[in-house]
């Protein structure tokens, strides 16, 4: 998986947010993960939807439990003080959007297909995608806090 | 003017009844999927559907062609991530007056129901 693969959903990332959120956020850098490399040890959530057509993977956002609390107040125009359904909702459709926007930049034809959107919360869990994926890593900063897109894929 | 608000997104279907206001429609209804919307349809009268395309059960698409077949002349507009230029031909093909890709902001949305109904900007 080349490095520039990753440059349509970093622009997804950047239209998504600046657009439902009104926050700017600012990538870290790029980081290339194995799967066993692939490991979340700090309590957060991670949101995560399938790709599939000529290329399949899966793109995923992690966000600690703070930040996933103000993007889903600020989505939602209402403070949320604990991890709901509503937050889990809000992050379900901030991956979906992030796809979306990359697939349709992706430009394949016929267009990729995306799954519905599953979150996981917890700690010490891996994203396995299939077996011996290489996942392209990328931080963010932001008005609402850090989170990372991690995002696998492959021609079919 | 009562609008149905169709999307398996509660964090959308809010963001989009709120919109609504923006343009003076605060009577809505709201459906998770094409089933909840062909069932709201057939137990009342809707002056515009806000429909999502990617949804569990049945998707947006279906939902637009099962009511175009069933004569339902209501205006939809599509608002979904399906972006590409053919999703758009497509949804227009069977039937849908307009057709929003998210992102987007609560002033587009507005505008767009703006020009569907045939309202007049300011």
């Amino acid at each position: 998986m080349d490095a520039n693969c990753i440059n349509p959903f970093i622009e997804a990332v950047d239209t998504v947010f600046t657009t439902m959120l009104h926050v700017q956020p600012k990538r870290n850098g790029v980081r290339v993960s194995q799967d066993d490399e692939n490991t979340q040890d700090r309590p957060g959530l991670t949101s995560i939807v399938g790709i599939s057509g000529q290329i399949s993977g899966v793109v995923a956002l992690r966000f600690p439990p703070a930040t996933a609390l103000c993007v889903a107040s600020r989505m939602l125009g209402s403070e949320i003080s604990h991890v709901n359904e509503e937050v889990v909702d809000a992050i379900s459709e901030l991956v979906n959007m992030v796809a979306g926007s990359a697939k349709a930049k992706l430009a394949c034809h016929p267009p990729l297909e995306l799954g519905l959107p599953t979150v996981v919360e917890g700690t010490g869990y891996k994203l396995k995608y299939p077996s011996k994926s290489v996942w392209l890593e990328v931080g963010f900063t932001s008005d609402a806090g850090t989170f990372n897109m991690e995002v696998t894929y492959n021609p079919n | 003017m009562k609008a149905l608000v169709v999307d398996d997104s509660l964090t959308i279907r809010r963001i989009v009844v709120k919109a609504l206001g923006l343009v003076g429609i605060t009577e809505t209804a709201e459906a998770g999927d094409g089933t909840e919307a062909l069932r709201a349809l057939a137990g009342g009268q809707f002056d515009l559907i806000l429909l999502d395309w990617n949804m569990p059960k049945m998707s947006g698409i279906d939902t637009l062609r099962a009511l175009r077949q069933a004569g339902q002349k209501v205006p939809v507009i599509m608002v979904t991530t399906e972006a590409e230029k053919s999703r758009v031909i497509e949804a227009i093909k069977t039937g849908a007056n307009d057709y929003l890709i998210k992102p987007f902001s609560p002033d587009q949305l507005a505008a767009k129901v703006k020009s569907v109904l045939g309202v007049p900007t300011a």
